[in-house]
């Protein structure tokens, strides 16, 4: 797991500076902490830093194959070993242990239709000297993030992070208003949009080749949804397989536990595969509507791991926002990321670099209240009395409400948003976030609406989708803009990597996603059980009040934080009159309205916690990446690898 | 109606200054009508109405019966007005 960053240029006359490379290698040393490695071409640069978890004593990047052509990649392929046979098979020799070395083989022998043969997270830069073309890929889900921007010039700029381009001299951050949107929308910037003007970032499961200063060709090489390739083995086995491909490591391996069912089942899964005693580590709240430590310690006693928790208190989690959002490079509606950052810094300093996950349970195997609601109004459309009470026991404050109000209120409630709709089931969703749209000053929101953030998604719907059961919908749109944009970024490999820790996920194993879209709806979702298949299988492995227990939303404290006692003063200062003004995107007369509340303490709602975190995290986000002078850091240890072909004369003859 | 006149126009002040400090701030230059019906309006929603019943008990010290809370008690800065100058001529 690492980072990588280039430049390339159209014409090899051009040279790429050694001193960007190191200051875009300095921007992203945290998910390289390791050491790192540069190549200069004629008008080419690529660098790498390394978190080193296989072969560690060799592996570095950039690694150079066949007619000259490198590749420098961040992430894993847990199929790496098998891979390499069938790649000596066909004569391939090899140099080191790397999963590095097998990709590169692999894309030279059998170019981009290689990658459907890997499994594992990854995004890579395959750079061709002698066409001058670069490749850009990124894994299935999109698990490993990768950024882009494009200059008049026709070069390309890459990294890892946004930061990284920016650290090159030749990108300049700047708001782009549609994408801080659409977090206002969906809760992220949706690929291949980012919240800065010019800089896109690549679609997961799509590669992009520039060629000669010209993008010639981007496509998805895999996409989500049914019609995938079929599961050949039953989701037990397939399960069992991923956990044990991904504790595949040169360095031990823990795993997070939130105690509910997926991390408890994958902890377990983990722990029969494993040799030695599994480490596990969890956040825990002291506020106890979001603590779940009494369910962490059952599994931990019952799996018999070495424990280890986190406090997630409002202090922490203030401390450590500003440096969340500068990981996560976009405003936020959340605070749940932050408890993420705090757990990965403790891994760290545990010194493990890798960790396994339950990420993906819920939208595979249909855990999300979301997906029981949208059961509930598809499949008793006829029962509005039987749907109420349904709604009502799925979310009991409602239930609550319904019975102070009365039916017609009720009956409201079930028919409230338009079921025809193929996003419907993300309505509610997107209503709740964009009520904090109205806190734009009036020349920002004059320029946007809903209905355009939410048109890239429509646009990109797949064929046939209107006609699919309203579940599948539902499963597709949640991971497509909530899992992929949003969990597995800013609230996954950004705060973990923030301290050089990789996640892994078992559930989003390929394979997995096939079998959970292929077993039928039953063995998902039923009126009074959710992730039956997972449940089953957790029925052997944990105790019952785990494997039967019901979910519990992750979430974090919003408001409390940033306005009790001992707040952080900045939290004021980022929010006054004339810090909003100089930022120009929020309102500051109704954003005091809204600090009235937070500071009184009447500001309990989803919407108002939403709406402060998106005004706070967007101060931020401004401060850290448009008002930064362009001084940028340069790396001053010395690389580990340093490749300098500008001299070579082949590296710049094009064929 | 003038019967609560007096007692009322404290409440209906105070009152009308919570609902805009915490329900009209995103539309500051906003007028709260005293008898604008605040739920048909949009002004709060049953979270919001909840707020309101509970800012009554608190500030006017009046204990607040589930039956009670109705529209016709709470639905608009007149109706809250009347309601605890009624209540207070309970105790």
């Amino acid at each position: 797991m690492c980072g990588i960053a280039g430049i390339v240029r159209a014409d090899p006359g051009e040279a790429v500076e050694e001193q960007a490379l190191l200051r875009m290698a300095r921007s992203i040393r945290h998910r390289g902490p390791d050491g790192f490695g540069l190549l200069l071409d004629p008008g080419a640069g690529l660098v790498s830093t390394r978190l080193s978890i296989v072969d560690l004593a060799h592996g570095w990047q950039p690694l150079t194959g066949e007619a000259g052509s490198v590749l420098v990649y961040n992430g894993e392929v847990y199929n790496h070993p098998e891979l390499r046979e069938q790649l000596r098979g066909q004569g391939v020799e090899f140099r080191t242990r790397s999963d590095t070395e097998v990709v590169h083989a692999l894309l030279e022998h059998e170019g981009l239709a290689g990658l459907d043969r890997l499994n594992g997270q990854f995004a890579l830069a395959w750079w061709q000297p002698r066409r001058r073309r670069l490749t850009l890929v990124r894994d299935r889900f999109g698990v490993r993030p990768l950024s882009y921007a494009t200059g008049a010039d026709g070069s390309l700029v890459f990294g890892s992070e946004a930061k990284a381009l920016f650290a090159s001299g030749e990108v300049r951050a700047a708001v782009d208003p549609a994408g801080l949107d659409q977090v206002l929308t969906l809760w992220a910037p949706q690929a291949p949009r980012t919240a800065f003007a010019g800089v896109s970032q690549l679609e997961p499961g799509s590669v992009l080749v520039w060629e000669r200063g010209r993008i010639v060709e981007r496509r998805r090489w895999w996409t989500a949804g049914p019609g995938g390739e079929e599961p050949g083995e039953e989701l037990e086995e397939l399960l069992r397989d991923s956990v044990a491909l991904r504790l595949r490591a040169d360095v031990p391996v823990g795993a997070y536990l939130s105690g509910g069912l997926d991390s408890s089942l994958i902890s377990a899964l983990a722990q029969v595969e494993k040799e030695g005693e599994l480490r596990t580590f969890s956040v825990a709240f002291d506020d106890p509507a979001y603590d779940e430590r009494a369910e962490q310690e059952l599994v931990a006693r019952a799996l018999g791991t070495s424990h280890h928790v986190v406090e997630a208190g409002a202090a922490e989690i203030a401390d450590a926002f500003p440096d969340v959002v500068r990981h996560a490079e976009t405003p936020l509606v959340r605070t749940a990321p932050v408890p993420l950052y705090l757990l990965a810094r403790e891994v760290h300093a545990h010194d493990l670099k890798v960790v396994v996950t339950g990420e993906g349970a819920d939208e595979l195997f249909w855990g999300y209240d979301l997906f029981k609601e949208v059961a509930i109004r598809s499949g008793h459309r006829d029962d509005p009395e039987r749907a109420m009470e349904l709604l009502a026991e799925l979310y009991p404050h409602l239930g609550a409400s319904a019975a102070r109000r009365g039916p017609g209120w009720a009956r409201f409630l079930f028919e409230a948003g338009a079921v025809d709709d193929p996003l419907a089931s993300h309505l509610t969703r997107v209503d709740a976030t964009a009520s904090a749209r109205a806190f734009y000053r009036d020349d920002v929101a004059a320029g946007l609406s809903v209905d355009a953030a939410l048109e890239p998604i429509r646009d990109g719907l797949p064929a046939g989708f209107a006609g699919w059961d309203p579940l599948e919908r539902a499963a597709w749109l949640e991971v497509t803009t909530l899992l992929e944009p949003y969990l597995l970024a800013a609230q996954g490999d950004r705060v973990a990597m923030a301290h050089g820790v990789e996640g892994r996920y078992p559930f989003l194993d390929h394979r997995v996603y096939a079998s959970s879209v292929a077993l039928p709806a039953a063995r998902k979702l039923t009126e009074t059980r959710d992730k039956v298949a997972l449940r089953d299988l957790a029925d052997e492995l944990l105790p019952e009040s785990i494997s039967a227990r019901r979910k519990q939303p992750y979430r974090a404290p919003e408001v409390v934080p940033f306005f009790s006692d001992g707040s952080p003063g900045w939290v004021e200062e980022m929010l006054s009159p004339a810090a909003l003004d100089e930022v120009g995107i929020w309102e500051p007369r109704r954003v005091e309205g809204l600090l009235r509340r937070c500071r009184s303490g009447r500001a309990t709602g989803v919407r108002e916690g939403m709406a402060l975190i998106a005004v706070l995290s967007t101060q931020l986000w401004h401060e850290e990446f448009m008002a930064a002078s362009g001084d940028q850091p340069t790396e001053t240890a010395a690389p580990e690898v340093r490749i300098d072909r500008t001299a070579d004369q082949s590296m710049s003859e094009v064929s | 109606m003038s019967a609560v006149a007096d007692g009322g126009d404290d409440v209906r002040k105070e009152m009308r200054a919570f609902i805009e400090d915490n329900f009209l701030y995103l539309d500051p230059d906003a007028d709260l009508a005293d008898d604008q019906e605040l739920l048909a309006a949009g002004i709060v929603d049953s979270l919001g109405f909840v707020e309101i019943v509970e800012e009554v008990e608190a500030r006017y010290a009046v204990g607040v019966q589930d039956v009670e809370i109705t529209e016709e008690n709470f639905g608009s800065v007149d109706a809250i007005a009347r309601y605890v100058e009624r209540k207070r001529a309970e105790l």
